[in-house]
């Protein structure tokens, strides 16, 4: 049976300006005994969920659905009602702040009062068993006397643990116990929570921005992304593979789980008002169809305890090849397997490096998956469909190259404006006026300057970094699905060639195109990847988690890749 | 710790060095003198008509005719020894006038300070928990066009419906005159019955300013992230109000209870005379019109050093219900 059940809880704050969904239509159970995490950026009505538990909820808040605890309703009971289910049954540990407490009030007592209230107990065994509760959250007694304000913020978070334990509660809802808190004082109590979960057999409800702190103790998870459960499913599996395009991004921000990984935040913004009816995410989502602004996901089971809310069933694969095969003939005659029966993936939006020593094939898996060579055999499907056939690279939101060598790939005698307009001239996309602006608008991409001095001038005048911006541009004219950068910083100085990347890397991000970057450097790499694939001699030997990878690399090629990489980065 | 005790007695003495000078310099800015009142027809008393020969002689008798700073000298030097001079138009030590009178004012001024704070402190209560409801509004309307009268008026106006009309309450006095009573109780009865309306007028004219800031500390103070705690540990509506609530709204008006009284020190002189109650401000107004130099400068100092215990009391009981101040 589970403990707590909630059936589409709908928590509307009614303002003068406008309402607020916060909470739009959530449905959980959380199982006697669970730890189930929800995690969500600010604002997406986590604290509503939980002061909607309590029913706390101020009075300008219209609330519908249903809150059975123990399969009793509470959600409709009255004030005096819900006070019986307070503090004995349900709990809460509010985010610490300085008023969370009663400024003129000792802690002790408050620590006490509910316990007077709801327990039958005698004022001596009550104070004793407050000072048993300071001890048991790690707290010296002697603070028992002590107001509010003379505590630190750990310990004011210790003594809202202590107030929540007091009456021996069944359900204990925390609300980000620990974002205010420093790194040392965050894992004591975590560990304690984890311990006394342990002991007291705790049902939890664990609400926190921070998904590795919840990832640490829950066994399950739910996202929530604007008033609405975007993905759910037990926490190994949501971090190793998340499924929806929030969670991704959500996971993919946080330090503390791409310990190498540029942070780089979720672009775009939560869509306002509250006649929108597609998925909330569709404005910052990179995979959009035309459905997902017209009518919201539902939440549906996808197998493994999982369910996830998108139209497109989680983010969706962009391009796949499968078994490919090359060889080059070398003059003696004889065969070299440049690329050996290489399968992968690359999904919406994500970054994939392929990384490898000088003549591991990488370049030329490169111009295979860009259709610029055909393999011997195997096959790339792009956006479900064949490369080869559809040809990607020469229509908008395909698929497009920027090569190595800034001096081969933009001619010397090529004007800029010549070199970025090219492909569109060749494809016959759009009027000659419509060209420039185009023109213009990737050259501001690639910051550049647009003006028709710097259009006059020849590629052969600009400057290595330049240029392979201006290769940029070329590439981002055809406003590409995906990117297939192959070593395009190998060329470039170190100051230069981390700006490139900066510069590529943002503009990933922002306009959400996947892309496939290709590199021996393994330190810029990290930087950027989502994902790598290590290859050698034509094959790719492992694949994964770009942090996994380098943290435990599993392949002997792998480790001593990362290996001869710390020996050149660390001296020590 | 020793020196901001030091500074604070320097702050207090320096504070009642200027009070002084100016309770002595200010009666002798007016117009006239003791001895060349004309205006003496408000107060019924007899008027003594003086020669100018004996004007002189007055004078001189009470040293009015040396020069102001060495008036002065003399009369902080015999403060310092505790005189207060002596009445020139009750003949008597301005000590003994002053504790003739004094009590009725701290009777009417207490009373109504304990009236206001307590209904002040209730009806704002009431209106803050029917916020959004028509009670508190009406209630609230009701209050602020109620504070626009001015006091005087008031108690005028107390005075002609509750004396004159219905001869409920008497018209002048703090007793009823050559009374003979037959025991403590009695005589209380008589006091309470005398400063009825007195007290009331005061009272009122404070309730609306306690009214107000009880309400809006109130409603301000139950958005507070603490009182929605003490809800979520279920203790019920009315602890929630009271010890968590309550207890903090009260904080300002503590505060504003230590002003009140210096406000209504002031506002006391008005409704004595009204009332014609003898109490300090009556026996002032009646010093002011006799240009009784000594007597005004006595009963200033009075106003003033009460006012001054007062504000020093609040910070005191301020410090003891708010952990947050600094000891
Ligand atoms: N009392 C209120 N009146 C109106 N709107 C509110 C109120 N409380 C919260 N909101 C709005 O509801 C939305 C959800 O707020 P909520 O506090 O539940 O977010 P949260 O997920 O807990 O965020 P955080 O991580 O910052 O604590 C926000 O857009 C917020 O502005
Ligand atoms: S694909 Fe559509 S439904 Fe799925 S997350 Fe993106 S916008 Fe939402
Ligand atoms: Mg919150």
């Amino acid at each position: 049976m589970s403990l707590l059940k909630i059936n589409d809880l709908k928590c509307h704050y009614l303002t003068d300006i406008d309402t607020v969904k916060a909470v739009d239509g959530i449905s959980f159970e959380i199982e006697d005994g669970e730890i189930l995490g929800i995690v969500g950026e600010s604002g997406s009505g986590k604290t509503t969920v939980a002061l909607g538990i309590m029913g706390l909820l101020p009075e300008n808040t219209a609330i519908s659905g249903e809150i059975l605890y123990r399969d009793e309703l509470i959600s409709s009971l009255p004030e005096a009602g819900m006070d019986r289910f307070r503090w004995k049954d349900i709990t809460i540990v509010f985010q610490n702040g300085l008023e969370v407490m009663n400024p003129v009030m000792k802690v002790g007592v408050q620590v006490t009062e509910p316990m007077i209230k709801h327990l039958d107990i005698s004022p001596e065994k009550v104070r004793s068993k407050c000072a048993d509760l300071f001890r048991t959250v790690g707290l010296d007694p002697k603070w028992m006397d002590s107001y509010p304000h003379q505590l630190s913020g750990g310990m004011r978070q210790r003594v809202l643990l202590a107030m929540a334990l007091s009456c021996d509660p069944k359900l204990l809802i925390l609300d980000e116990v620990t974002s205010a808190l420093d790194a040392f004082t965050r894992k004591e109590i975590r560990d304690l929570l984890v311990d006394l979960q342990k002991k007291n057999g705790y049902t939890m409800l664990m609400i926190s921005h921070d998904i590795t702190f919840v990832s640490s103790v829950a066994s399950r998870i739910t996202v929530m992304y604007s008033g609405k459960v975007v993905e759910t499913g037990p926490v190994r599996e949501i971090l190793v593979s998340p499924r929806h395009p929030y969670t991704r991004g959500l996971v993919h921000s946080t330090p503390d789980i791409f310990v190498y990984k540029d942070l780089w935040g979720i672009p775009g913004d939560v869509p306002a008002g509250d006649e929108f009816k597609g998925c909330p995410f569709s404005p910052r989502c990179t995979q959009k169809i035309d459905i997902c602004s017209k009518a919201s996901p539902v939440l549906m089971p996808v197998g493994g305890r999982r369910e996830i809310a998108c139209h497109r069933g989680g983010i969706a694969n962009l391009l796949e090849a499968k078994n490919l095969n090359f060889s080059y003939r070398l003059p003696d005659g004889e065969y070299i397997q440049a690329v050996d029966n290489v399968s992968l993936e690359v999904t919406e939006g994500e970054v994939l490096a392929i990384v490898g020593q000088t003549g591991s094939g990488k370049s030329t898996l490169a111009h295979i998956l860009a259709n610029v060579i055909r393999p011997e055999s195997g096959e790339v499907l792009f956006m479900d469909g064949n490369v080869s056939r559809g040809n990607y690279g020469n229509r908008f939101n395909g698929i497009q190259i920027v090569f190595q060598d800034p001096f081969s790939s933009t001619s010397n005698r090529f004007t800029v404006l010549d070199a970025v307009k090219e492909p569109l001239y060749i494809n016959k996309i759009g009027s000659n006026g419509d060209r420039l602006q185009m023109v213009k608008n990737a050259l501001e991409l690639v910051h550049l300057p647009s003006t028709d001095n710097f259009l006059r001038k020849y590629c052969g005048e600009l400057s290595g970094g330049q240029r392979q911006r201006v290769a940029l541009a070329r590439a981002m004219v055809m406003q590409p699905k995906l990117l297939i950068a192959d070593e395009i910083t190998s060329a470039l100085d170190v100051s230069t060639s981390a700006n490139v990347l900066r510069l590529l890397k943002g503009l990933q991000n922002r306009r959400g195109f996947a892309m496939i970057y290709i590199s021996h450097d393994l330190s810029l790499t990290l930087k950027i990847a989502d994902r790598i694939a290590v290859m050698n001699s034509g094959k790719i030997v492992e694949m994964g988690n770009s942090h996994d990878v380098m943290l435990s690399p599993s392949d002997e090629y792998t480790k001593r890749l990362v290996d001869s990489r710390i020996g050149l980065c660390c001296h020590n | 710790m020793v020196k901001d005790r030091n500074s604070f007695i320097f702050r207090l003495l320096s504070t009642l060095f200027v009070i002084l000078a100016i309770n002595f310099f200010l009666p002798r800015m007016m117009p006239g003198d003791p001895f060349s009142t004309t205006s003496a027809d408000e107060v019924g008393e007899d008027i003594i008509v003086m020669t100018e020969e004996q004007r002189l002689y007055y004078l001189n008798y009470y040293g009015l005719d040396r020069p102001l700073h060495e008036q002065f000298l003399v009369y902080m030097k015999n403060l310092m020894k505790g005189d207060l001079g002596r009445s020139i138009y009750y003949k008597m030590p301005v000590r003994d006038v002053i504790m003739l009178h004094l009590p009725w004012t701290m009777l009417v001024v207490f009373g109504a300070t304990v009236i206001s704070t307590v209904s002040g402190v209730v009806l704002g209560t009431l209106s803050a928990k029917n916020r959004k409801k028509g009670s508190d509004k009406i209630m609230m309307t009701g209050m602020i066009a109620f504070a626009e009268i001015p006091s005087f008026l008031l108690g005028l106006i107390l005075l002609l419906i509750f004396s004159v009309y219905l001869r409920l309450f008497p018209l002048a006095g703090a007793v009823t005159p050559f009374a003979d009573y037959n025991g403590p109780a009695e005589q209380a009865w008589d006091i309470l019955y005398h400063a009825f309306l007195p007290v009331v007028t005061l009272s009122l004219s404070q309730l609306t300013g306690v009214y107000l800031l009880t309400r809006n500390t109130l409603i301000t103070v139950t958005t507070k992230d603490y009182i929605r705690t003490a809800r979520a540990k279920g203790l019920g509506e009315k602890t929630v109000w009271v010890r968590h609530a309550l207890r903090n709204a009260l904080l300002p008006v503590v505060t504003r209870t230590g002003f009140m009284i210096g406000i209504m020190m002031g506002g006391v002189v008005l409704v004595e005379s009204v009332f014609s109650y003898p109490g300090l401000g009556m026996t002032l107004r009646s010093a002011v019109v006799g240009r009784d130099y000594p007597l005004i400068q006595g009963i200033l100092l009075i106003i003033a050093v009460s006012i001054l215990i007062c504000n020093l009391l609040v910070d005191k009981i301020y410090g003891k219900l708010d952990p947050r101040v600094g000891i």
